[in-house]
């Protein structure tokens, strides 16, 4: 046993010595939701170019559970070497400490923050039937009306929860919400229009809003998008305030050496100019940041700022997971 | 070693079918035990079910059918208990339950367990699995373990590419720098099919007759 | 009629259309890369199908950077193949080991299992994989031919709907048990119950969760079915030493003859049919598919007392209705491009990460991927066929391993298994902690399948439920009002009544005893 432990600590110590050839062996990269989802996509997506940049294969590991907690804390407790990382996202870095009081992360200090690496943007979607057809009438009929229509979302805590939040405290109105496990189910009943509306990411909506079964109302981002060029902006519609995106971001633990975050988030700006990347997140409907919006420093002012901007919200539409 | 216990009473006195009337008790404490978990939820009204509501009536109807099986064991005939023993369950017990804090180490209070990963957890695990049965026969056990260690290494690890922790990283790290994850893979599944083979040609297997390992040429059973 | 054979003959040009690719040594060959990758993925699926734990979710996502490789179409056929290859591998896991992979393969354990012990290993895997062909062959067709106006199906169903079917599906589970009614029905309500722990979805408050955020999305259902079924039966064969020689003693025929042919025709043709319909449904229908199966066997054979103790009918229409159901849960994916199940959900990953969105044009846009895929499904059955059969020798031959050598090894595939899924060690420890709670429940006489059966469906009723309500604003009558909702509920009703009527009750007190 003890000759073991010695082995560890020198193994350990060989490694701290070679550290300035980081990576020297593959990194296993945390995703907190099961395979095939949005954030997983966006995950491998990058992480493929980064592991040519870096010259070690980023294996992507799936800790689902908790609205993506459950992975993230795990990932926040590894050793920080640089050989765990994570990939966070809105729910995880934004809205968890506002749903879940026993988190046991902080999303401003609990990490070493490498990059932003995608954003999908949110749209306001209806049954294809909505009396409604644009923001304005839109609200209206919400304000009004709102006690006759039902909200479908994925659930507390999903993306399409959080931000159809933002939309009843902006708007004040009092639909009921109707919560399903996860999007695809959700989306079915609007298709079908047992439900009247709902919020959420762009890549699960587009196909759905060229065939007509869905309508779009507006997208909540400041410029229209290149997949869906004829929905207007919640700007130009008169409801500036609604501006949201489900950002995903790349994490380290926290003491992470500034070589390690340094080579992770060269690897990640690499990967973002690569075209076919570019290309392929293009075609989620996903944002690629700008050179400055993807630096660690703007990582950090963004946690910072999402969760100060959810947890009002959260708090207020009362959905607090014990 | 393997105690016998909670051996049968006869069915006598006012307890005519002890099956049912522990079986009957279980599902009331469980019923209890669920009533005690959600009391502190909210029951919700049917326009807005709280998430009390559901659990607890189920919780009454559970507690119900356990009432109605435990008065039936006093009012008719039934089942005995069906003898059971410990060392099966508690050797399978420990056999699973070391291979889940070694698999990538465990934090138990104060105290790491370090990770062994599959290579080392995965035959250990078999190993105090195997002594759950009487007729363990720990050489071939240890054979098969390391044989199948080794068969899973390439399975999981080099096939399916699986992120399951293999070995330590300071035993990776015992390796020369210039192999590449999957020549380390190789050589360790290699490693332990030698000292499968090692055992198997240097220790000598028991002289007991009755270990044939097949023992199913009982005549006039195969069809 | 000329149209569907247009599309099929489309679909089945691109499966053996020829790929120039480059290899080293050869120069540049044409090769039918699809019916290459179509091969791989039903033999990497049967492989990863048999591990205990391993199911097509876990394996779909593991193979899934594998595919990045290739375009668009073979990926997608090489992972359908994954897929149903997973959905036969799990039932040869099932009818060996007694461990059911997902849902729909617990009916195969009661009595595959059964017949496994009975020395007739060979026959149910050989009825299973051939009652799969037929289902497949079937539901190809099926798809191709019905598929896109089907869908409105799909969109009848609200949350009322899928309560009532669920409600349908708990009576089921009533009449599968081979016990107690009683026991049965208080085995249904504590899966259900156990449904329950975890983070409630509509108010995100955590419920008998002790505070544990291992337990916050709930109990896993391959931990709970490893457990109660796989740890279970090891423990219980622990104890009992001329149970587990029997395995071993006779093997008997390695393939089904004439007259187990004839028992399995027509559960194979009704199974086919029920899985079919029933896959089409979002929201999981399929998972009823064996069940129902299941029961109407029972409910048609003249002596139901065989169930459950090795029936080939208990296999063969199950099987049958468990890959028709596979297949034709592909419909809301591809045509309405809405994932019905958590396999699905992971074929849109896998479509959008190959650039292709799912929806309601894919059928149109992308005609050749989406008739490519379903020919590749009747291709690949046959390739199952193929390359299992020669397998169940090989099986069998493995139950030859003494007992005392078997059980270790399938207890480290477990715990290798249910860890690759989650990479959770608490997982691991859920699978031993359920092996002692079946290991008991025998032991006291409860059966597990009902429980299972409960915790599958309680968690889609009780959602359903709240949904419904919510949206009827606390109206009961609405399950009542919806023509749809209440037919399914008289059903109910009606099969309830059945498994109570008195004459049943009597005979199913004469089966009382197990084993």
């Amino acid at each position: 046993m003890k000759r073991i432990l010695l082995a560890a600590v020198a193994a350990f110590a060989a490694h701290a010595a070679s550290a300035q050839s980081y990576p020297t062996r593959p990194v296993t990269m945390i995703v907190p939701f099961a395979a095939g989802g949005p954030t997983d996509v966006i995950a491998r997506i990058v992480t493929e170019h980064m592991s040519r940049t870096l010259g070690q294969q980023v294996i992507i590991e799936n800790v689902g559970g908790a609205g993506g907690t459950v992975g993230i804390t795990r990932a926040s407790q590894a050793k920080p070497d640089g050989y765990t990382i994570m990939m966070g996202h809105m729910g995880t870095h934004g809205a968890a400490p506002a749903l879940y009081p026993n988190l046991k992360y902080d999303p401003a200090k609990s990490f070493a923050p490498i990059g932003l690496a995608a954003g999908t943007p949110i749209l306001i979607v209806t049954k294809k039937d909505f009396p409604a057809s644009d923001l304005k009438g839109f609200v209206e009929y919400l304000k009004t009306n709102g006690a006759k229509l039902n909200e479908a979302n994925a659930g507390v805590g999903s993306v399409s929860h959080t931000t159809c939040s933002l939309l009843q405290s902006l708007t004040q109105a009092k639909f009921t919400r109707v919560a399903y496990r996860g999007t695809g189910p959700a989306l079915n009943d609007l298709v079908a229009g047992q439900v009247d509306f709902g919020c959420d990411q762009i890549v699960n909506l587009v196909p759905q809003i060229q065939a007509g079964t869905i309508k779009a109302i507006a997208i909540a981002t400041p410029e229209r998008s290149p997949s869906l060029p004829d929905v207007p902006t919640t700007k130009e519609g008169g409801l500036p305030e609604f501006q949201v995106s489900a950002w995903n971001a790349i994490f380290a633990p926290k003491d992470t050496s500034p070589e390690v975050v340094k080579a992770l988030a060269g690897a990640l700006d690499k990967a973002l100019d690569d075209d076919n990347v570019k290309k392929r997140l293009h075609e989620l409907g996903g944002t690629i940041p700008d050179k400055q919006g993807r630096t660690p420093e703007a990582l950090q002012k963004l946690v910072e700022s999402e969760v100060a901007r959810w947890t009002p919200i959260l708090k207020a539409a009362g959905a607090v997971a014990n | 070693m393997a105690a016998e216990v909670g051996k049968s009473p006869a069915p006598s006195g006012i307890v005519k079918g002890p099956q049912a009337v522990v079986g009957g008790l279980a599902l009331v404490a469980l019923a209890l035990f669920a009533l005690w978990l959600v009391s502190d939820l909210s029951q919700g009204t049917l326009r807005s079910m709280g998430p009390a509501m559901l659990p607890r009536w189920l919780a009454i109807g559970v507690g119900i059918c356990g009432a109605v099986l435990a008065a039936s064991g006093f009012m008719r005939e039934g089942h005995p208990i069906e003898p059971f023993t410990l060392r099966g369950p508690g050797m399978v017990v420990v056999g699973i339950v070391f291979f889940a804090v070694t698999i990538r180490g465990f934090d138990l209070g104060p105290i790491r367990i370090p990770q062994l990963g599959m290579c080392g957890a995965g035959p250990l695990a078999m190993f105090i699995g195997g002594f759950a049965t009487r007729d363990v026969r720990w050489r071939d056990l240890l054979i098969l373990a390391l044989a199948l260690t080794a068969a899973c290494v390439m399975l999981f690890g080099d096939m399916l590419n699986l992120p399951i922790p293999l070995y330590p990283q300071w035993f990776s790290d015992l390796y020369p720098a210039s192999f590449n994850n999957d020549t380390r893979m190789r050589v360790t599944a290699g490693i332990l099919v030698v000292i499968a083979a090692l055992v198997y040609f240097l220790v000598p297997g028991s002289k007991d007759p009755s270990i044939n390992v097949v023992v199913d040429d009982t005549p006039g059973v195969q069809r | 009629m000329g149209e569907l054979l247009g599309h099929l003959a489309l679909g089945f040009s691109t499966v053996f259309n020829f790929v120039p690719v480059d290899i080293p040594g050869l120069g540049t060959i044409p090769i039918p890369l699809n019916i290459l990758l179509c091969f791989v993925g039903c033999l990497v699926g049967t492989l990863v199908g048999v591990l205990p734990g391993v199911g097509p979710v876990a394996s779909i996502a593991m193979l899934l950077p594998i595919t990045f490789k290739f375009d668009p179409t073979g990926a997608l056929i090489m992972l359908a193949g994954i897929y149903y290859g997973a959905q036969y591998g799990g039932s040869t896991t099932a009818i060996l080991v007694n461990i059911p992979g997902e849902a729909t393969a617990v009916v195969t354990t009661l009595d595959g299992h059964q017949m496994a012990k009975k020395g007739r290993a060979g026959v149910a895997l050989g009825i299973a994989a051939i009652g799969s062909f037929f289902a497949g062959c079937v539901a190809t067709v099926f798809i191709a031919a019905v598929g896109a106006p089907l869908t409105k199906l799909a969109l009848i169903f609200g949350p009322a709907e899928y309560f009532s079917l669920m409600v349908m599906g708990l009576v089921f589970a009533v009449v599968l048990a081979r016990g107690s009614i009683l026991k049965a029905i208080a085995m249904i309500l504590v899966g259900i119950l156990m449904s329950t722990v975890g983070t409630d979805l509509e108010t995100g408050q955590e419920r008998m969760t002790f505070g544990q955020q291992f337990l916050s999305d709930g109990i896993d259902f391959s931990t709970l079915a490893m457990g109660l079924f796989g740890i279970a039966e090891i423990l219980r064969n622990l104890d009992n030493t001329e149970t587990r020689d029997v395995v071993r003693k006779a093997i008997g025929r390695l393939l089904p003859n004439m007259q187990d042919m004839k028992e399995s025709a027509l559960p194979i043709v009704r199974g086919t049919f029920i899985g079919g319909i029933l896959g089409i449904l979002p929201g999981n229908g399929a998972v009823l598919g064996p069940f129902a199966s299941y029961t109407i066997e029972k409910k048609l054979a003249k002596d139901p007392s065989r169930f459950g103790r090795g029936a080939i009918e208990g296999v063969a229409g199950p099987e049958s209705a468990n890959n028709a159901g596979a297949q034709t849960s592909f419909i809301p994916l591809l045509t309405l491009g809405i994932p019905p199940n958590a396999v699905m959900a992971l074929m849109v990953g896998a479509m959008t990460i190959h650039g292709i969105v799912p929806g309601p044009q894919v059928m149109t846009k992308n005609a050749d991927l989406f008739w490519g895929m379903i020919a590749s499904m009747w291709v690949g059955n046959l390739m199952l066929l193929v390359i299992n059969l020669p397998m169940v020798g090989l099986w069998v031959k493995l139950l030859k391993v003494p007992y005392r050598l078997m059980f270790p090894a399938i207890m480290m595939f477990c715990c290798i298994g249910i860890y690759s899924i989650n990479s959770l060690p608490t997982d691991v420890m859920f699978i031993a902690f359920f092996g002692v709670i079946g290991y008991f429940l025998i032991k006291l006489g409860f059966e597990p399948a009902p429980l299972l059966l409960g915790f599958v469906l309680g968690k889609l009723m009780e959602e359903n439920l709240r949904r419904a309500l919510i949206i009827s604003r606390g109206d009961m009558m609405t399950f009542i009002e919806r023509p749809l909702s209440g037919v399914l509920l008289a059903v109910a009703v009606i099969l309830l009544v059945v498994a109570l009527l008195p004459s049943i009750r009597k005979s199913r007190d004469e089966v009382f005893v197990e084993d």
